[in-house]
Order: structure tokens, then sequence, then C-alpha cells
């Protein structure tokens, strides 16, 4: 009891620094829009995030941090030693964007927005951690814990989280807790991973296709009747469990019927067991399929997380919460699929925090909101400094 | 190509990337004591402006000091220029309030004539407002050469490899007004110029020197007038010039870049009388004449360009009481 009177004393103290620290932070904004900006601007699609990294990592020297590395995974990692150093605490932000090196990554800076492609998803991200060490020592904070920076590759899509997984399989110094940091939107709080199987299901048609069999058709009819298909697969609602298709292919022209046809889609639930049951209808339907049409359907699995996390009652996560309040800022709680899933996969307490507000997440013309940005940054460091006072401790 | 432009394309054309120790430089800078502006010449570039002033400032003068001072000059934006360039902690100028005893004229060469004036530094960077992946490279590997080399008085930057690559050789890739009109011209009287790759390039360095004795035509002729003056008074061996890889910008129409041909002409034809490579010159006219088709009838438009000049910055009066001459 006592013990617990004593942590919301400390982080009521460390709440009252807040206002101060934001105007400190308006100040001091221009370092991280300008990481932002040339972090931003160098393309970084999963598997080819070199680039990027490389910048990274001449920050983080450039930063005074301590054993600046790039791993075999490409994950680009740096320390900021604490003043005892007895435990570490893990800030991290994935490197790679949804964006192909051929699409123009140009940001553009007004007054109160940056627009451009991965923006907010995740160079304004990768940045604050990047910036972090300076603003640190701009704001005067020390931290008896080290600072363990990273910025983890092949996160997205086919990546799976896989930099990350490296990353946190091979490092052996203990950690404390981790923060995963995303450009938006502020407010949001994972403290769970949510299961998750992203697949692709491919279709071909054989070059001796019978093409006067009955209910005989091109990729784009046969891809229909599979998703039809799919479509009609009951879904549990408890536990919570949702299907998305998010990306269909197939055919080139008007006038020339498909060969081949790939759909992409994602299914999340609360419960592995119900996603092993949904793998297997889905390997059923493409099996069907295959034989009733004399096609060649099959899934492949790109990615999968399992559930997991952390109560809502953790300290972690309460802490997390008081500061939100503190801010004005209503927290939207949403589990992740992210980085977030490989930490506490990995035994960590964790939780994934969004920094400012953003519009056309995920296009080109993503576009980030300024203003709100100091406060963000503000809540990662007093969450940061929680977790190195033992405040987010069972 | 001579044995004599073969050594000093060699000797004097840089690639950015052999400047990328920003430290070093600013050492280096500070050893020699120099003093470095930065000038950004502006009219209605809201679009990028914000940008470059965050980049540059933030890299170049708070992470790296090699810039001592950085200064927007505008020709009067009526968009939101200045707005942005202050909210990033630029400081702004109007050309109209520089110098204003001298009266105010509208164009590029006018805003980057009156930044002598207004800028303390020994060594003047220019940058043009309009670049959309403006990186640091874009200063420091342009006033690199002069803090290296003290024979060195002007660095042009250029945008493309120009040599070998690894398809086989390409082509400098310089603008539409450099290939058909700069290079010909350069090509039949001053040869020499030829090794300077992308002559109307918008970013350059000097030293104040060097810019404070040569007069600035206020339009477009003002590039080509720097490297004729100071190629009649120093030689090719006081320029430099560096590759800064790629340069984001907007794309003019064919009708713009006429007219700006036709104001370059201006000022190489008065340039080719005043040093004595072609005797006279008649009485030109300053209209700049083109064609444009409106349901299937030809009209003739019209547009007036005058290359009019500001003298060299070293003799005015304003100047000279300001205490700046070298």
């Amino acid at each position: 009891m006592l013990e617990t009177s004593a942590k919301e004393f400390n982080l009521g103290s460390l709440l009252k620094d807040l206002p101060t620290q934001i105007d400190k932070l308006k100040e001091f904004r221009k370092l991280v829009l300008t990481d932002a900006v040339l972090l931003g601007e160098i393309p970084s699609p999963t598997f080819n995030e070199e680039d990027r990294i490389r910048l990274t990592v001449d920050r983080f020297r450039e930063n005074g941090l301590v054993d600046p590395e790039i791993d075999e995974h490409g994950n680009a990692s740096a320390i900021l030693n604490g003043t005892e150093g007895r435990s570490s605490i893990l800030v991290m932000a994935h490197a790679d964007s949804v964006f192909d090196a051929n699409t123009q990554h140009v940001l553009n800076v007004g007054p109160d927005t940056i627009t451009g492609p991965g923006i907010s998803d995740n160079a304004i991200g990768l940045a604050t951690v990047v910036a972090l060490p300076k603003l640190l020592e701009m704001l005067g904070i020390k931290f008896k814990d080290d600072l363990i920076f990273l910025a983890n590759t092949k996160s997205l899509g086919r990546g799976n989280l896989n930099g990350a997984r490296y990353f946190l399989d091979t490092m052996k110094r203990p950690i404390r807790a981790g923060v995963c940091v995303e450009g938006a939107s502020q407010g949001r709080l994972s403290y769970s991973g949510l299961g998750t199987l992203r697949g692709e299901i491919r279709l071909e048609i054989p070059g001796n296709y019978d093409w006067n069999r009955f209910g005989s058709s091109g990729a784009v009819g046969q891809l229909t009747r599979v998703i039809n298909q799919l479509l009609e697969i009951p879904l549990p609602k408890e536990p919570k469990t949702k299907m998305i298709l998010g990306g269909l292919s197939c055919g080139t022209t008007y006038n020339k019927t498909p060969k081949r046809g790939t759909l992409r889609f994602e299914i999340t639930s609360e419960e592995d067991q119900v996603i092993d049951d949904l793998r297997q209808k889905v390997d059923d339907l493409c099996e069907q399929c295959s034989l009733e049409n004399g096609t060649k359907v099959y899934l492949e699995v790109v990615a999968t997380r399992p559930n997991c996390g952390i109560p809502f009652t953790h300290p972690l996560v309460k802490a997390t919460r008081s500061i939100m309040s503190e801010l004005g800022v209503t927290p939207e709680v949403n589990p992740s699929t992210g980085d977030l899933n490989v930490l506490i996969e990995a035994g960590h307490p964790g939780v994934t925090l969004g920094l400012t507000t953003a519009e056309n997440i995920g296009e080109e013309n993503e576009s980030l909101h300024l203003e709100p940005l100091p406060a963000g940054i503000a809540q990662l460091i007093t969450l940061l400094q929680a977790i190195d006072m033992g405040l987010c401790e069972l | 190509m001579t044995g004599d432009n073969k050594k000093w394309l060699n000797q004097n054309t840089y690639h950015h990337g052999e400047f990328w120790d920003i430290l070093k430089l600013v050492k280096e800078k500070e050893k020699k004591g120099l003093k470095i502006s930065l000038c950004i010449p502006t009219l209605n570039e809201e679009k990028t402006i914000g940008k470059e002033v965050l980049i540059l400032r933030s890299e170049l003068m708070e992470r790296y000091p090699l810039i001592d001072e950085f200064a927007i000059i505008d020709s009067g934006s009526k968009d939101k220029t200045l707005e942005v360039a202050s909210s990033y902690g630029a400081d702004t100028y109007l050309a109209s309030d520089i110098l204003s005893e001298e009266g105010d004229k509208r164009g590029k060469g006018e805003n980057l004539w009156k930044a002598i004036h207004q800028l303390k530094g020994d060594i003047i960077c220019y940058v043009d407002a309009d670049i959309s992946n403006i990186h640091p490279r874009f200063v420091y590997g342009l006033v690199a050469p002069l803090i290296q080399r003290a024979e060195v008085q002007y660095v042009k930057a250029f945008y493309d490899r120009p040599l070998n690559y690894s398809n086989g050789l390409r082509s400098s890739g310089g603008g539409r007004v450099t290939e058909i009109l700069i290079r010909p011209l350069f090509s039949l009287f001053y040869p020499e110029l030829t090794n300077i790759i992308q002559p109307l390039s918008g970013e350059y360095a000097a030293r104040r020197e060097v810019l404070e004795i040569i007069p600035f035509p206020i339009g477009y002729g003002v590039e080509t007038s720097h490297l004729l003056d100071l190629y009649l008074k120093f030689g090719l061996d006081a320029f430099a010039q560096t590759d800064l890889d790629r340069r984001v910008h907007r794309n003019q129409t064919t009708n713009a870049l006429g007219k700006m041909s036709f104001g370059i002409l201006q000022t190489f034809i008065n340039r080719l009388h005043s040093q004595g490579k072609i005797d006279r010159i008649p009485d030109m006219e300053t209209f700049y004449r083109r064609f444009q088709v409106e349901d299937g009838s030809y009209n003739q438009l019209t547009q007036e360009v005058v290359e009019e000049e500001r003298p060299a910055m070293i003799e005015v009066t304003g100047y000279q009481n300001r205490g700046l001459c070298s």
C-alpha cells in the first residue's frame, strides 16, 4: 500500500513536468522534423531498408550513442548509457515503409503539416527514436537504466516482424520494458498483440486447362468463386474475429483472359485456435477449388502472430493512461499486429504509442499534423522516465 | 578534349560525397577565420521553402555550424512564402527594403545582388528555392572547395554524372536552354567555359571579393554574366564545380524557356561586345515574340524582357559605407 502511494506520488511529480517539457519540445521540434524529412525521403520498402538504416546508424553515432551497429537482419541499434545501467529500456520504431522505391519520396513541409508517402508510418516515429538522445540532452534528463534505441527492419507485410524478432532473440541485455513508437495516432494505446494470419491465395490456370469444361473461366472468374466461398466461412463473434480481403491482382488488360491471380487477406482473432481452424478451412477451400475446377489454387501464409499481451491493469498500461489523461488525450485501446507482438512474445512488458495525428495514412499524400507532436514526444519521454523510476513494474 | 581541359576537369570537378565530413569542414572554416552566408532568393515558393529552411538551418547551422548566416530575400511574394520560412526560423527580408536608396527592381538577380549588401559572410552561397529534394549537400558541396582551396573563387553546381556510367556514356543532363543555347554559344565564343557542365544551375557559392566587383543582371542573364565576367578577370582556374547528384524541381514550359533564352541572349551579346569579341551590336529589341494558335488562327504574343543590370556592388555608396568591402 505504502509502495503504491509512493509510486503514485512519483508519477504525479513527473506529470507535473509535462507542460514545461512540451514547451521546451516546441523549441526543439525542428530536430525531429529534420530527421523525419531526411529519413522519410529515403525509400525504405520492407527487405530494402539499407539506405534508411545507414542514415539512422550515422545519426546514432553523431548523437553520441554507444555501440551503434547494424546486425545481420539490417536492424540499427545503439545504446545511451544510464547512470547505473543495471537494466535497459528498449525504444523501437520500424524503419520500413509500405511504399516501393519507385514512389517519389518527396515530402512537403508546410507550417502545420508534413505531407508525403510514409511520413506518419513511420518516418516520424523513427525520427523521434533517432532524435531522442539529443532531446533528452537538451531537456537535461538522465536515466538510471540504459536506453536501447532500435530501428527495426522487416516489420511490415511479408517481413513478418522478423527484424525485431531477430534482435530480441539475440539481444542478451536485461530489458525492463519496451516502447514501440508509431507516428499515428496520438492516443493509441496497444498493450496486447492480436493473433494474426496473413496469407495469399494464388490461383493458376494450367496450360492444358479444358476451356470447354462446365463452368470453365479465366482467373478473374475463378478468383471470384474463391472469394464468394471465402466470404461464406462463418466467423465467430466471440472470441472477436475478423477477416479482411486486402488486395486482389489479376490480369493486365481489357481483352486477354488472365491465367493467374492473387488474393491477399488477413485473419485476426483473439483466440489462436480460431485462427488455426480458419486456416484449415481456407486450405480446404483451396483444395476443393483446385479439384473441382481443374485449376491450381493454393494458400501461402506470409505472416503469423500469436495472441499475447499484458493486462489492462499492468502498471505500465496504468502509467501510460495517466500520462495520456494528463495530456487531455483519450486512449484508443487497440491490439497491435505490429512490433509489440514480438516484444511481448519475448517476455518483455511493452506498449505501442502514437505521436501525433495524421490523415490519408498509407497513401502517397499521407499528412502529418505538427501541432500535437511535442505533446506526443513528451508522452513518450515521461513514460520512459516512469519505467526508469520503477513505476511500471508489477 | 585538350590536355588543359582534362586537367582542369580532374582538378576542379568534385562530387559532394568528397565533403561528407561536415565537421571537418567546420573546423577548416574556423581555422581560416571564414564566415559563410547562405541566401535563398524567393518569389512565391511556399510549397518548397519550408523544407529548405528546416533542413539547411537544422543541419548546417544548429547541428554543424558551417553556415553563419541564413537569409531569405524575397521579391514580394503574394503567397505564404515568408510566413512559412519564418515559422521554421529563417531571417526574411524584402529585396525592396535593402539598399532602398538604389530603387527596387524585379528579378532574381536583384535579390542576389542585394544579398551582397545584406549578408556579412566572406563566402556567399546561393540556393534556389524550388528544390523538392533539398539536402545539406546543396550547400556543403559548394562551399567546401572555397574553404579548402584559396585559389578557387566561384563554385557551380551540376546534377548529373556526365562521364562514364554503368551502361555507357551519358549526356551532361543540362537543361534545354543549356544544351541548345548556352553550350553552342560557349563553344563558339568561349570554348574553355564549356568545361562548366551546367552553366545555368541556380546553385553556386563565391567569395565576396569576386561578387562585389561584377555587375548583376537582374533577370535571366545573371548566371551567364557571372561566368563571362569572372572568366575574363580570373580565367578558368578561378572556377570549380560540384556534382550534387539529383535535383528535383518543377519543370518549366517551353514558352517560359524561350523568354528565358531571350533574356540570356541580351546579356550574352552585350558581353560579347564589351569584351571585344564582336565590333558592334545593332539596337536590340526588348520584346520577345512568339505565336499562339487559337481557334485555327495564329496570334503573335509579345512580352517585354529587359535585362537591366546592377553595377558592381563595390561601386555603390551604401555598400561602401557598410564596411563590408574586401
